[in-house]
């Protein structure tokens, strides 16, 4: 019956085709000529004569065979029209160690996948049903009952990434997992900077004994000193900022109650809305000093989740903790560090660098108004290229020089800085590491014929910053070279009283990479260096 | 005394010595070489070595019982190398025809120890019917 020829016919793969002369590995489209494949069974004559070279020149078996079949294509360019060769050829592998004759079938093939069938389905879908499955067949057994025993690589100091330990567990960092949801479980890693947002989802009359929003469970377990030991470091708070359910946000003076949630009012107060840690720890590993920041809040009857905010951060002992932009070279997309030189040439001492003298570049505001827009700044990240604008409406009543200065803090900022840290992680007292800005002035001069002096407003500033890949080729370095902050100006055309003018002003940042490409370089060849001892020819000289 | 004892036998078995240990390690270090190089099941592996060990066991008496024989001028010693020499040409078959991999070198090699053992068992035959008679 058609069942049974059927289940038969899928019982057994195609076989594999063998035959030097038939196979053709170029051939892929299905009855159609494939175009410089001269093995292709589905090209015509008048198809081979277009061709213009063999893609696959000659087809054989495993190499190793003493002696097999080839079959070698080739096209004879002098004929008109071109035509195609086909010659079948015994090759010969002269080496000693070419396979004879091998008595086993399956020796130079691939192996034949099983084809399932009603009886060994089960089998197979249990070796091969999972996720993964071991490539080596069952009968070739690892040494899977004596596993050697996780080494566990006892440290006696924490190193980057490993968990930080508690008494219990480990110190907690509420993360979302999946889904937005907070979970537990995510350990915080030694040195690992981390902020984490999670939603939690609370009642207002169970809220006293939600554990997740009462101060304790963050600071009730200290952490140990250091992996495995007895030694604890207890967490302190260090301050409680409580925020109210408008928004606002309150220090309070003392730190040391500790405030656990409870119902007032049809809200509950005292929540946890955040929890930002500082573990302070020594350059070798060691934790000395935990300390916890809370944001308490109050939650109201009808909400039903609320979402809190985790941020860890480790501070060496005795360093002041400066946020690097990269290590050694500037990471994309963090902010270009700069700063001032104190007054103290000819010997500068070190450069002041804080948040405040940022390299910064206007921020392009809803309004558009240059004038009403003085304020907003936004960082300038490495390697981000930038351009914003903004427009100034000039009237006649404007006078020139004070309409120069005003634009000219629009564009550069409160503190535009004069160094710029080559490196990410420059420390201030390197002087050579950091790269003056040069500052260009380019007037776009109108030739004038009156008489008096020309108003220039500048109307725009671009800052290009050229770096370049710096270290090793495999792990190339962005350093920046130099910093050209150009102004241009424009002449302002006095303007008949009542009228007034429109005129974008715009400033942008620009990286350019400079690299010199990489050359190799050689060691060099060794020199032979001879020279005879002084008194060789000693009777003679 | 007429000497019986063959001295192309002696000079053959002796010869016959040296090449065998050639020949074992060529073939030990070549299966090696060919579980590396091409796929080589547990199950195929085992029985070449297997006989290569079988024919490298077997040697050593025969080897032993053909200098003795030989020596001694006696049949019985001789007759019995020569049954050794039987399986040891079989096992020797094994390798030039059924073995898993059957390389040129390995063709040469066995070629070569096949017609040294037909060359001894003529010599021993020629021996045995001298010490007879």
């Amino acid at each position: 019956p058609a069942d049974i020829r059927d289940a038969a016919r899928v019982r057994s793969a195609p076989a594999p085709v063998t035959d030097v002369a038939r196979l053709s590995v170029c051939d892929l489209l299905v009855a159609q000529c494939d175009v410089n494949c001269c093995c292709d069974p589905d090209c015509s004559p008048e198809d081979f004569s277009l061709f213009t070279t063999c893609s696959v020149p000659v087809v054989t078996g495993d190499s190793h065979l003493c002696s097999q079949k080839a079959a070698v294509y080739s096209l004879d360019v002098e004929a008109n029209p071109p035509e195609r060769i086909f010659k079948l050829i015994d090759q010969v592998n002269p080496s000693i160690f070419c396979i004879h004759a091998t008595n086993y079938k399956q020796a130079l093939y691939l192996k034949s996948p099983e084809i399932p069938t009603p009886e060994n389905f089960d089998q197979l879908l249990e070796k091969y049903g999972g996720a993964s499955f071991r490539a080596e067949p069952d009968s070739w057994d690892l040494d899977t009952d004596v596993q050697n025993p996780p080494e566990a690589n006892e440290t006696s100091r924490y190193e980057y990434g490993l968990p930080v330990q508690t008494e219990d567990a480990f110190l907690r960092l509420p993360s979302p997992v999946v889904s937005s949801w907070c979970s537990d479980a995510n350990p915080a890693g030694f040195l690992v900077n981390q902020a984490t947002k999670c939603i939690r989802s609370v009642s207002v009359e169970k809220c006293d004994s939600i554990q997740a929003l009462s101060m304790l469970f963050y600071i009730n377990s200290s952490i140990l000193a250091v992996p495995k030991s007895s030694q604890m470091v207890n967490i302190t708070v260090q301050s409680i900022v409580v925020q109210s359910v408008n928004g606002m946000r309150t220090l309070l003076s003392s730190s040391d109650v500790l405030r656990l949630p409870m119902v007032l009012d049809e809200l509950c107060i005292n929540a946890v809305l955040g929890v930002n840690y500082h573990i302070t720890h020594t350059d070798t590993g060691e934790i000395i000093e935990a300390a916890a920041a809370f944001v308490l809040g109050a939650i109201s009857k009808e909400a039903i989740s609320i979402e809190q905010s985790f941020k860890i951060s480790f501070t060496q002992e005795n360093t002041q903790p400066v946020p690097l932009s990269g290590n050694p070279g500037y990471v994309v997309g963090l902010p270009v560090r700069a700063g001032f030189q104190p007054p103290g040439y000819p010997f500068p001492a070190a450069f002041l660098s804080n948040k405040h003298s940022q390299l910064t570049i206007l921020q392009s505001t809803s309004t558009q108004d240059c004038l009403a827009a003085q304020g907003a700044r936004a960082p300038v990240l490495f390697g981000y290229n930038m351009i914003s604008g903004c427009k100034l409406r000039i009237t006649a009543a404007m006078k020139c020089q004070p309409l120069a200065q005003t634009l000219l803090d629009v564009l550069k900022g409160q503190s535009f800085p004069e160094f710029v840290a080559s490196f990410g992680n420059s420390q201030a007292q390197d002087v050579l590491d950091w790269v003056p800005i040069t500052q260009l002035h380019i007037s776009e001069q109108m030739i004038s014929h009156t008489l008096q002096s020309p108003c220039q407003i500048p109307v725009s500033l671009g800052i290009e910053v050229k770096w370049t890949k710096y270290g090793s080729l495999v792990n190339p370095q962005a350093r920046i070279v130099n910093v050209t902050a150009t102004i241009t100006t424009s002449t302002l055309k006095q303007l008949p009283s009542g009228r007034e003018r429109i005129i974008p002003v715009t400033s942008s940042v620009v990286f350019t990479d400079i690299s010199s490409p990489a050359e190799p370089s050689y060691k060099a060849w060794p020199t032979i260096d001879i020279k005879l001892p002084f008194d060789f020819f000693y009777p003679f000289v | 005394s007429s000497q019986l004892s063959s001295l192309p036998l002696h000079i053959l078995l002796y010869v016959n010595g040296i090449y065998y240990i050639f020949y074992f390690l060529a073939t030990l270090v070549m299966i090696i070489y060919k579980s590396q190089v091409f796929s080589y099941p547990d199950d195929l592996l085992a029985p070449d070595l297997a006989v290569l060990f079988l024919m490298a066991i077997l040697e050593v008496p025969r080897l032993y019982l053909g200098f003795k024989g030989n020596l001694t001028e006696a049949e019985a010693p001789l007759g019995l190398s020569l049954g050794l020499t039987v399986g040891s040409v079989v096992l020797c078959v094994y390798l030039l025809l059924w073995q898993t991999y059957v390389l040129w070198a390995d063709v040469l090699l066995n070629a070569v120890l096949l017609s040294a053992y037909g060359l001894e068992s003529g010599l021993k035959v020629t021996a045995i019917a001298a010490f007879v008679s």
